[in-house]
């Protein structure tokens, strides 16, 4: 066990060192930099001044030495600061990541509480009415993109309830209330899309487990069935659904990129799009490392909860 | 109606289809006055351009919100002139000189210059040298390190000369020789040549005068902005929100009149509008008649001001530096060829302006007409071709054109240019949409072939920017790349005539040059719309100054009537 997490371990090396490189280098492929969309539209800056700040923002350095700074940088935990507002990225990463971690919890376990209990009923009751509006569920769920959806929430919420949640992203500390009243609509708009695949998936594997012999077993000793659903099947019908569950992490974290901006809400999402659009490189490459890592971190995770969920599984 | 509520408009409820139907039989009815010609571009608007101030005596207090889409990216005037930072800048700050405000103003086109920090002004004979008197016991914000020290002319003095030193703003101040303070409350500026218009300069919404030892302290002005004026900045987390808190120690005394202004972070517009239809905001802008009245279904006590803009910020611009566009029968020909009317019909719902550069009102008293435009500007496709002909392109020729989408609009006119110079030319426009900074950083670099979709900076309210900064060959701030010695003649000119009447002559003959020899082929342009809560009053936004955006300092005069 303690080797297989060793050696996943060691392989995030290289995903990662990969990772920096395409994001470095497809930030220098990009038109423009950081300087240009600072100066906003005046142009009435001069050559040699833009040299001056490039020089003192150290764009002016080629790209390996640039590469390298950065590397130490990330590997001394200290990324630096962002060239468009000064402010070091730890700073901002410290304000961006607790909201994203909030929205993307939260739509989650939204996610998840809608998914399985719709997954196991569709599966347990297959083919019934119940069944098909579960089904109709995940469809929906699959078909609405987040920015559809979530548009025609607010608009919708205030045209016909004159509501929306409050703007101005107030913390959970600072006022609990405030806080919960906007999130729960965003989470629940990520959480119903992130639910579609998890509830087919439970669907269609607690159906695969429902027909295993153990099972067939479990009803023959006259065990209730709630007891035969929910201790015998669906435990073992979790694993496939976990694995989707920890894929699906990169497209909420997708998702997060839309819903925070139509939601006002300042995450990591509106914070990488914004440095992308600046050509912000150090905000925007930190970000997608931290991403990277997460999701590796993530996966790793994943697999290793395989073993918890079936004892038969053996890491070496 | 209440006489108090300016511009409130009666419940017609119009839909959609009555909307056009009644403009159109507005633009019909115009059109058989005018012995039948063509209509001239916009479509009369159902809402009034002007919001009256209110006869009541202001009331204290209260909270002003507003969803916006801007988000300062930095708060250092040397380094930006963006709308972020603008939308609140001129609340927290003052300027030498301004413009009047809407409880001021009659009407939207009044643009003459008063006092801000300034008491008076006066030039000598030849208009080099500027003395402005200082009002005395303006107090900065009681803010450390300032804590309400009094403002004096060397703050001011300090102030230009950094400007000029670096950042988005050195070229209108490296006009500046010298400057000397005779007394505490004098400032005198000596110009390297003599411009009349140097008072408008200093009044444009950017110039604001910003703390001496904050620059001091901090090395930036990154992290404060502390002024004299009549709002502290009192929280800005970017992404979030800015808030202002009421100066009580403003030299304007008795005012601001709202205790604080909360600008709320809101990227997307269907949030804007929702924030705006719960309450959440007070002020929201609109582009078609069809989504203000989006919202007055929802809302139909709200305050609407048809917003008429007196120039177009976005054009064709073509490398006239290289053939073929430095034949100006290309140019001409070009500009033929495209449908402006077609645009505004379409695109811009019949409420749009055909497009011209330096605001009409500086020349002539009503918006510029397709006959005004001169024949170039005409849509008439048959000779176009014969003058492509004649400048040895009969089969047309391959260029490109790259533009980045500042409104979802533009790419409809992009592709509708395209469309007209293939049809009517036979050039193959080929066409690249690109990001705001890869646009930007090509754009400005002017070293482009071909063709962009260009823009002349939004925040210019004065003529000396409009023309001498835009249009000169030696300015940095010539994007369309005019080189032409007639306009490099006439913009200095225009900065040595101190009479109205004379300057209001050389602007038309800059005007009908750049026509003439189509130097900047601008583009049809929406007319906008400011709506407002009911409550609102004396918020009304001035040619070239919206409320929500560079013409923030109208709210000190604000107030909310609840």
């Amino acid at each position: 066990m303690y080797k297989y997490v060793i050696r996943r371990m060691l392989l995030v090396i290289p995903v990662l060192l990969l990772s920096s490189l395409v994001v470095f280098g497809l930030m220098r492929v990009m038109p423009g930099d950081a300087l240009t969309a600072l100066m906003g539209e005046s142009g009435n800056v001069g050559e040699k001044e833009l040299a001056k700040l490039r020089k003192d923002l150290g764009l002016d350095r080629p790209y390996h030495e640039q590469y390298a700074l950065w590397v130490w940088q990330m590997v001394s935990l200290n990324p630096g600061h962002s060239i468009f507002t000064n402010e070091p990225i730890a700073v901002s990463l410290k304000k961006a990541i607790p909201v994203t971690l909030e929205l993307a919890s939260l739509a989650m376990i939204i996610g998840i509480v809608i998914a399985v209990p719709v997954g196991v009923m569709s599966a347990t009751r297959q083919d019934s009415a119940s069944d098909y509006v579960g089904r109709v569920i995940a469809v929906s769920g699959l078909s609405f993109p987040e920015f559809w959806l979530g548009t025609l929430v607010i608009t919708f919420a205030a045209i016909w309830f004159h509501w929306i949640p409050p703007i101005g992203y107030v913390s959970l500390w600072e006022s609990p209330w405030k806080n919960l009243q906007q999130f729960l609509i965003p989470a629940a708009v990520l959480g119903f899309r992130l639910s579609a695949a998890t509830m087919r998936m439970t669907r269609s594997t607690v159906l695969e487990v429902l027909r295993e012999d153990y099972v067939r077993t479990a009803w023959a000793k006259g065990l209730e069935g709630r007891i035969v659903v929910y201790k015998h099947a669906l435990k073992n019908a979790l694993i496939p659904v976990v694995t989707i569950v920890g894929g699906q992490l990169g497209v909420l974290l997708a998702g997060t990129v839309v819903v925070e901006t139509i939601f006002a809400l300042p995450g990591m999402g509106r914070l990488t799009v914004e440095a992308i659009l600046f050509r912000d490189y150090p905000v925007v490459q930190t970000n997608v490392m931290l991403v990277a890592a997460t999701l590796v971190t993530l996966n790793l995770v994943v697999d290793l909860t395989y073993a918890w969920l079936d004892p038969r599984i053996r890491y070496r | 109606m209440r006489s108090d509520t300016p511009g409130r408009i009666r419940p017609s409820r119009l839909n959609r289809r009555e909307f056009v139907r009644i403009s159109a039989a507005g633009v019909g009815a115009s059109a058989l006055i005018a012995g039948g010609r063509r209509p001239a571009a916009a479509a009369a608007s159902p809402y009034p351009d002007w919001l009256p101030a209110s006869t009541k005596p202001p009331k204290r207090g209260g909270v002003l919100t507003r969803a916006s889409a801007w988000d300062p990216p930095v708060i250092d005037p040397r380094h930006t002139q963006s709308v972020g930072l603008f939308q609140f800048a001129g609340l927290t700050s003052n300027r030498l000189v301004r413009h009047p405000f809407s409880d001021e103003a009659t009407n939207p086109n009044d643009l003459t210059l008063k006092g801000d920090l300034a008491e008076s002004w006066s030039a000598n004979a030849d208009h080099r040298v500027w003395t402005f008197k200082l009002r005395q016991g303006v107090k900065w914000q009681n803010v450390a390190p300032l804590n309400g020290r009094e403002l004096t002319a060397a703050d001011v003095k300090y102030c230009y000369e950094a400007y000029a030193k670096e950042g988005v703003q050195a070229f209108t101040f490296q006009e500046i020789e010298g400057m000397e303070t005779p007394d505490k409350y004098t400032l005198r500026v000596h110009l390297k040549t003599p411009n009349t218009l140097f008072p408008q300069n200093v009044a444009e919404h950017v110039a604001i005068i910003f703390a001496r030892e904050v620059l001091e302290e901090d090395g930036d002005l990154k992290k404060r902005l502390i002024g004299t004026g009549p709002y502290i900045l009192k929280e800005h987390t970017r992404k979030v929100r800015v808030v202002l808190q009421r100066n009580p120690d403003y030299w304007d005394k008795g005012r601001p009149s709202i205790d604080e202004y909360v600008i709320l972070s809101t990227p997307d517009d269907a949030t804007r509008v929702a924030a705006f239809r719960t309450g959440q905001s007070d002020i929201i802008w609109r582009a078609s008649v069809s989504d203000v009245e989006a919202i007055r279904k929802t809302n139909p006590n709200v305050q609407v001001q048809a917003y008429s803009n007196t120039l177009a910020p976005f054009g064709v611009a073509l490398a006239q530096d290289r053939p073929p566009f430095n034949d100006v029968r290309v140019r001409r020909a070009i500009s033929m060829a495209i449908d402006r009317q077609k645009q505004v019909d379409t695109v811009f719902e019949g409420h749009g302006i055909l497009g011209w550069g330096v605001p009409y009102i500086y020349y002539q008293d009503t918006p510029p007409t397709a006959k005004d435009l001169g024949p170039w500007w005409q849509f008439r496709p048959a000779e176009a071709k014969k003058l492509l002909a004649e400048a040895g392109h009969p089969n047309g020729f391959e260029t490109t054109l790259f533009y980045y989408e500042y409104f979802p609009q533009m790419s409809s006119q992009v592709q509708l240019v395209q469309q007209d110079l293939k049809k009517h030319l036979n050039i193959n426009v080929k066409i690249t949409k690109l990001d705001y900074t890869g646009y930007y950083g090509r754009y400005v670099d002017s070293k482009w072939a071909g063709m962009s979709w260009g823009f002349q900076s939004g925040h210019a309210v004065g003529l000396d920017e409009r023309t001498y900064m835009y249009m000169h060959s030696k300015s940095t701030k010539n994007f369309f790349r005019v080189n032409d010695p007639i306009i490099d003649e006439l913009t200095t000119k225009l900065r040595r005539t101190p009479d109205r009447a004379e300057q209001r002559a050389i602007a038309k003959k800059i005007v009908d040059r750049e026509y003439d020899q189509v130097l900047r082929m601008w583009m049809p342009y929406d007319n906008g719309f400011l709506v407002f809560q009911p409550h609102m009053r004396n918020v009304a936004a001035g040619a070239l100054r919206r409320t929500d955006g560079y013409g923030c300092p109208t709210i000190a005069r604000s107030w909310i009537d609840k």
